[in-house]
């Protein structure tokens, strides 16, 4: 169903003939999606949108958001376009590629934040804060992501939060195309006075825009935000060294560590992240590399450090005596990224977590202290430049069992269920352990912590694929029986996004927010051209009754 | 008339709802310039449900509601009703503290319960909370936080709102809501529209079966309640309870006073210390607030005004549980390596304040009268957010209004706090003046409005938007302004919360 | 291989975009991130590597049918590999340039080409060069020159010069100061003269893989009539060809050395050396055919299998191809060995080289965008502070030469051997 003509050309006008196709091989490649395949019956196709817009300013997405509204048209909105939320979530929409809106605005330096366009990445805004001494927070998606995204539109948490904070507490202030077209700008920036705040004046527009989670392209469009940056106190280009793709970085000694803290029971574990969390050590803390799963980290650590290795070395790599000590050595351990501010913090730092370590029974992994290893995991988990680790070992994964409580739920007895249903799926899916990554604090200082728990599929396996959604609900089965609120985020997501009305209205009945999102909905989306993915855009008639 | 109050009895009990002349008269004013205006009636309700049932009567009878936590004496304007036939709700009565938890450090309270009651039960469980600067005795925590009010410590200060985190609230239209990690599914027994919370105790036990606590604030969902009642002067929802993030007390800590003829000298020392964090307690004085806080009686604040060094800043640095001398001690060699560089020098006594004495002060709510009252028994504050770097010049400004209103310079307070990890900065002026003196009073009503409008164009972000505050912020804002009346409208459809204050 | 057979490839993308950008190891700037010319200055999805994973998989599940979008999609790509590297610091099973390549060969093989390639094809049929001039005139860069005819002689090595540099009269000096410098050297070489032929590689990434066979075949057979062992050439789309398609498609064995090895090695063994200073600060480029592309050729037939239920495989052990092992220092070696000279790096280098925008039929189909990606890459070595830009392929430098003209810029440009020249 193509657009009419005259919406076409009101669009064109907008931004330019060059910047708006219908080419349907573009659509397509505007539909295909990760993890399509588990909601489209196998293809990794998605919706087509109508079209794909570039917009190249605030006004030129607000003068679109407002011909959306003049023919009532449907409108979804992405920076990455990474995962299936970024593609069109029903027929007849359009879909806003914000690749050309690429500007750092500023970096204020004294007052530590920095202002960015959406299509900013991570790792750019890295490199350059890092000239200025600063550093800025990163999604566990990695350096390949969108700030603004991460902080405005989605979820965005990462190994750095318990001391860079959550992404919703670096938010400062947000411009907003709201869906009407009108134009929000929060805080201290809406009072014209720059964009050091994001609260006020008196109750937050901010709790508008996100929540635990946020509009993920249905609602409006964000064209500006501004983050809060933390000290950095390396080089102002960090060193990179090493032969593709064993990449690694030399930074100075004194200030920087990196840490594999491990520990003998799940009980040792919990208390030591407590532990972390009251003496206020560490810059990233993370349970990283146990992505590729409690039986095969080790080995895969070798492989992405040697570039002369390949996956095909697993096999041999975990018949050696040494990898299978490991192995177990490393079963129940986190990353630990020291950065002192000064030497003698990092020298305290280093000392407090010895303490930790021996009056939990810990100890810091050896791997970690060997030179290339050492540099290899402080480029890794600082610039976290190579996320996409998490597609290699089968092509795509999802998750299953997530898990965010206190840190105690490390030491409760999910991590023995979570192992028991991996190796009930094993074979369909890679057979790897528990794979249970997460960070020791979802909050600046400590205060959440878990897991979510990796599913390596082959995506053009449909055995595999089916395995994987089999593992992510049987997890949301055993949880719920449990008494605990479902993991499986990512298929959960999928299915929310696209498709299943049903599960979509089923959730809404149960909990409150729902009815309150709708009525924000419906107030200020009068026209209801927001794209209404998520969960925004289910009917009321949907809801249960009582 | 007698049937409503019949009605109020029926939801919290004849000894809960007051109209008699000398009550009214206390709630109908406070100590800001907002012109008088005197409730109907006073009702002091004892738990959520009560509230509820005062809330929906409200709704049914149009009634406007003023919610108050804290006790006397009011300085803001925003418990004193701005609409006719108000009734106060007057929450202070709720004084619980359900929960204190040292391992989650996390603790959960009432509106009624007071920073000097919380911190030493706090203390008992090796717990205390971020303060704002010598809060009153009277002030509620819940108040405080929930009006942003800025605490001491900024590296605590993760975002705007700490330490705050879930909350229960009453909204406009009567219905219950919780938010963060103890809302959702969770807190309903009921699949229908309106969810019946669970018992708060219940859900809490269910909870720590499964290793959940009340410390994630986001949510549930796609937006965040609490940031749509935060500073929102009771007009948006009643809150019934919230949960705090607290600090571990500290093992060893030690007050450090860096004093300065200009302001400019010891800013670029303090953006070192924020920047990597090295600080707890970190906040500028001048001579005139600290005088107030230290001495006892005019004269004596008087004379600690001479001796005190014109700018002080005043940081603590504190070790915890593990190794907290070697804590402190290294954080002093380093900040004094760094003081060295910027030409300063930390100390632990200055004339007019000798060791431990301001560190024993702030760590402290204000004792009795409080300590803004006690130079001339009244006071005006002005206070806004802007960046540490632009003070100076708004010092300057306000020196000069003062001058120009012949308002004595020594006589106004200074209090600088930087705020979210050293990104904004609060600047609050305190001025104080004899309430008996009538010229006294004009002088300071009109250079306090001189000075918000003055202060408001060079760039003060009232954020805080109280009285006056309000009409210059959100006439400046009209996108915010419409989404405010827009939330409003949902959230207390027959704005019974509070009506006349923010833009409403 | 065909299209069809990396249909589980194309199912298999992350969607991380990371062939967008160089590796985010990297990144040391805003401004120089980047590592796709193609989606960089035409913008949708399509146009990157994962986008072009989609558009095959589009096509080979008939979703979608040939049009003039399609083919400007496919063919507004110099496959300089930048997405290749990218994707391969993390993925070990997915091949964007194989992929880009395939799905040309399709195109072609379906007779679906860009018009603007019927002229260049004609002429190629009939005088042998993609450069639009006549055979007869292939030889005159070597006029006087005293050198071995292959055509009438034996040599160990053979130079070949390739298209641009025989006829690319502004950039003679190259060819000439070559033969120079390996005759001086003592090295037995000849050149074919007017009757050397395209390489062909040019014409198999833009991908008419049928002619490049043709070529391939009849430079083999030339050269193993000549009696060559080695086969020099000064230019990289040429070493390209002969390092890793003629052995991949047939089997060629002669030892293949583009000049800057060369003379690497000849500056090492002490068979050349430099009496004059340069005092000059230069930036070098590394040439995508010559760097990550021009790795070693190692054939390999084997099977993708599958280990731990579900992780992917190669037995036996698969060449990954991921740019580790492509030329980037001897020509390093050769600049820093020249006194007074200072090589200052642009940020984007080695493997993660911004390209110069040549490659693939871009600078002949799409002018503009072939203009654009030079203009990127001045750009950026002009922010090095360099007088020079220094590369070892004279379509790098013929597109550098022109950018820099048409906006009135000051950058020199060099290719390695001038600057070798000059040392002398």
């Amino acid at each position: 169903m193509a657009l009419l003509r005259e919406v076409y050309e009101a669009l064109e006008d907008i931004v330019g003939p060059d910047n708006i196709t219908e080419e349907p091989a573009t659509l397509d490649s505007y539909a295909y999606q990760w993890i399509a395949e588990l909601v489209a019956d196998g293809s990794k196709f998605l919706t087509r949108p109508e079209a794909v817009l570039l917009p190249g300013s605030t006004e030129e997405v607000q003068a679109i958001v407002k011909t959306c509204n003049r023919y009532k048209l449907k409108f979804h909105v992405y920076s990455t376009g990474w995962g299936p939320w970024a593609a069109a979530p029903t027929e007849g929409q359009i879909l806003l590629d914000l690749r050309r809106m690429d500007r750092i605005v500023e970096i204020d330096e004294q007052n530590m934040f920095a202002v960015v366009e959406p299509y900013v990445m991570a790792g750019q805004l890295q490199a350059e804060a890092m000239k200025v001494g600063l550093n800025n927070h990163i999604s566990g998606a990695g350096a390949g992501t969108s700030v603004l995204a991460n902080a405005a539109c989605f979820q965005g948490g990462g190994p750095d939060c318990i001391y860079f904070a959550s992404p919703q507490d670096s938010t400062l202030a947000i411009e907003w195309v709201m869906p009407t077209g009108d134009i929000l700008r929060t805080g201290s920036l809406g009072s014209d006075l720059g964009w050091f705040c994001a609260e006020g004046p008196g109750p937050s527009a901010q709790g508008v825009i996100r929540g635990a989670l946020a509009g993920a392209g249905g609602w409006g469009v964000i064209t500006k935000v501004a983050v809060r940056l933390v000290h950095w106190p390396g080089p102002s280009v960090m060193p990179i060294e090493g032969t593709v793709p064993a990449y690694n970085s030399t930074l100075p000694e004194n200030l920087f560590r990196a840490t594999f803290p491990a520990f003998p029971s799940w009980q040792a574990f919990a208390d030591a992240v407590y532990k972390i969390y009251d003496s206020e050590i560490g810059y990233i803390a993370h349970r990283q590399f146990i992505m590729w799963g409690d039986e095969l980290q080790a080995a895969f650590l070798k492989v992405v450090t040697d570039p002369t290795r390949q996956l095909c070395d697993l096999k041999e790599l975990l018949e050696m005596p040494e990898i299978q000590q490991l192995t177990e050595e490393m079963r129940r351990n986190f990353q630990l990224i020291l950065v002192g501010m000064t030497q003698r913090d990092l020298e305290y730092q280093q000392k407090v977590l010895d303490h930790i370590l021996s009056e939990t029974g810990g100890w810091n992994v050896a791997l970690v202290d060997e030179p290339a290893m050492q540099r290899y995991v402080l480029l890794y988990m600082i610039k976290l430049c190579f996320k996409n680790l998490n597609f290699t070992a089968s092509g795509s994964f999802l998750d299953t069992y997530n898990t965010i409580a206190s840190p105690d739920v490390w030491a409760s007895e999910e991590m023995e269920t979570v192992k028991e249903l991996m190796k009930k799926y094993a074979g369909r899916i890679v057979d790897a352990g528990e794979q249970a990554m997460g960070p020791l604090s979802g909050q600046a200082g400590g205060g959440i912590s878990g897991w979510e728990n990796f599913v390596f599929y082959d995506p053009q396996d449909p055995d595999s694929v089916k395995a994987s959604m089999e593992v992510s609900d049987e997890g949301d089965k055993i949880k719920a029986e449990k008494g605990r609120p479902p993991g499986g985020m990512l298929l959960g997501l999928a299915r929310g996004t696209h498709g299943d009305e049903e599960i979509r209205a089923k959730k809404l009945s149960k909990s409150p927010e729902y009815r309150w999102q709708r009525k924000l909905k419906e107030v200020l989306d009068p026209n209801g051209v927001g794209s209404g993915n998520y969960f925004w855009g289910a009917e009321p008639s949907k809801e249960g009754k009582k | 008339m007698a049937g409503e109050k019949d009605e109020l009895i029926k939801i919290v009990g004849a000894e809960n709802v007051i109209n008699d002349p000398v009550t009214l008269d206390v709630y109908s004013k406070d100590h800001s310039f907002i012109p008088p205006r005197k409730p109907r009636m006073v009702v002091k309700p004892k738990s959520a449900g009560e509230v509820q049932g005062i809330v929906k009567w409200a709704n049914h009878t149009r009634t406007p509601l003023v919610p108050v936590s804290s006790g006397l004496p009011h300085f803001r304007g925003d418990t004193v009703p701005s609409s006719e036939g108000a009734v106060i709700v007057d929450l202070s009565g709720m004084k619980r503290i359900i929960m204190m938890d040292r391992r989650n450090r996390v603790a959960i309270v009432e509106p009624g319960v007071t920073f000097s009651k919380l911190q030493p039960e706090l203390a008992k469980e090796g717990l205390r909370l971020s303060m704002p600067l010598l809060p009153r005795t009277s002030k509620s925590v819940l108040g405080s936080v929930l009006e942003r009010e800025p605490i001491m410590n900024p590296r605590y200060s993760w975002s705007l709102s700490e330490p705050l985190r879930c909350l229960e609230t009453v909204m406009g239209n009567g219905d219950i809501y919780r938010t963060g990690e103890l809302g959702g599914a969770s807190m309903s027994t009921s699949t229908g529209q309106v969810a019946t919370p669970m018992p708060l105790e219940e859900v809490l036990e269910k909870r720590r079966e499964k290793q959940e606590t009340a410390l994630y604030q986001y949510g549930p969902g796609q937006f965040n309640y609490h940031k749509l009642i935060s500073a929102a002067q009771g007009t948006m929802g009643i809150v019934t309870w919230a949960s705090l993030r607290c600090e571990i007390l500290p093992h060893v800590h030690r007050f450090f006073l860096v004093p300065s003829e200009r302001l400019d000298n010891i800013i670029g020392f303090a953006y070192k210390l924020l920047r990597i964090r090295f600080h707890d307690e970190f906040l500028f004085l001048n001579s005139s607030n600290l005088a107030s806080i230290l001495g006892e009686g005019t004269e004596q604040i008087m004379g600690l005004r001479e001796e005190l060094p014109p700018w002080i800043l005043i940081f603590r640095l504190a070790g915890r549980d593990i190794m907290p001398e070697e804590k402190v001690e290294f954080l002093e060699k380093d900040i004094g390596d760094i003081a060295q560089q910027c030409g300063v020098r930390p100390e632990s006594a200055i004339p007019g304040a000798r060791d431990g004495q301001v560190g024993e002060a702030v760590l402290n709510p204000s004792k009795e009268p409080y300590w803004k009252l006690c130079c001339k028994g009244g006071c005006q504050d002005i206070f806004f957010l802007t960046t540490l770097n632009r003070i100076p010049e708004f010092v300057t400004t306000m020196y000069s209004l003062a001058e120009a209103f012949k308002y004595s310079q020594s006589d106004i307070g200074v209090y600088i706090q930087p705020t979210h990890l050293g990104t904004s900065c609060h600047l609050e002026f305190s001025l104080p003046f004899d309430p008996g003196d009538g010229g006294e009073v004009a002088k300071v009503q009109g250079l306090f409005t001189k000075a918000s409008e003055e202060l408001g164009k060079q760039g003060a972000f009232f954020s805080r938007p109280y009285g006056i505050w309000a009409d210059m912020e959100y006439s400046r804002n009209a996108e915010h302004t419409s989404l405010l009346r827009k939330l409003k409208r949902i959230f207390d459809p027959n704005s019974v919360l509070n009506p006349g204050k923010l833009c409403f | 291989m065909a299209l069809e057979d990396y249909r589980a490839t194309v199912k298999r993308c992350s969607r991380c975009s990371y062939c967008k950008w160089i590796p985010f190891a990297h990144v040391k700037s805003w401004r120089f991130a980047k590592g796709c010319p193609s989606i960089e200055f035409n913008k949708f999805q399509s146009y990157s590597a994962s986008g072009r994973f989609a558009v095959s998989l589009s096509l080979l599940e008939g979703r979608i049918s040939y049009t003039d979008g399609l083919l400007d999609i496919v063919f507004k790509c110099m496959l300089d590999g930048s997405c290749d590297v990218s994707c391969k610091v993390c993925r070990y099973d997915l091949e964007p340039v194989e992929v880009m390549r395939q799905l040309r060969f399709k195109l072609i093989d379906d007779g679906q080409f860009p018009p603007q390639d019927i002229p260049l094809i004609d002429n190629l049929r009939k005088e042998d060069n993609m450069m639009m001039k006549s055979k007869a005139e292939r030889g005159k860069w070597a006029e006087g020159l005293d050198v071995k005819d292959l055509t009438q002689e034996e040599a160990e090595v053979a130079f070949h010069v390739g298209c641009r540099l025989c006829y690319d009269e502004e950039l003679w000096r190259i060819p000439r100061t070559v033969v120079t410098l390996l005759r001086n050297a003592g090295i037995d070489v000849g050149i074919m003269g007017r009757d050397e032929n395209c390489c062909g590689g040019r014409l198999c990434d833009m991908g008419y893989r049928g002619e490049f066979i043709k070529y391939a075949e009849n430079n083999i057979e030339a050269w193993t009539t000549a009696g060559v062992k080695t086969v020099v050439t000064a230019c990289s789309d040429g070493y390209h060809a002969f390092k890793r398609l003629y052995p991949a498609e047939l089997d060629s064995k002669f030892e293949v050395l583009h000049i800057t090895e060369l003379l690497d090695r000849l500056i090492k063994e002490g068979k050349i050396k430099f009496s004059k200073t340069v005092p000059m600060t230069v930036t070098y480029h590394d040439p995508c055919h010559l760097g990550r592309r021009g790795e070693p050729y190692v054939p390999w037939s084997g099977e993708q299998k599958k280990i731990r239920g579900q992780v992917l495989v190669y037995e036996p052990r698969k060449p990954r191809n991921n740019g580790a092992l492509g030329i980037y220092e001897p020509p390093r070696n050769v600049l820093r060995s020249i006194p007074g000279l200072e090589l200052v790096e642009m940020e984007r280098n080695r493997e993660y080289a911004w390209c110069c925008g040549a490659g693939a039929g871009v600078m002949e189909r799409y002018p503009d965008f072939s203009s654009l990606t030079a203009g990127e890459r001045i750009e950026e070595a002009s922010a090095t502070g360099a007088e020079a830009i220094v590369s070892a392929c004279p379509w790098c430098e013929r597109n550098f030469i022109d950018v820099i003209n048409d906006r009135g810029e000051r950058m020199k440009v060099y290719d390695i051997v001038d600057l070798v020249r000059e040392a002398l």
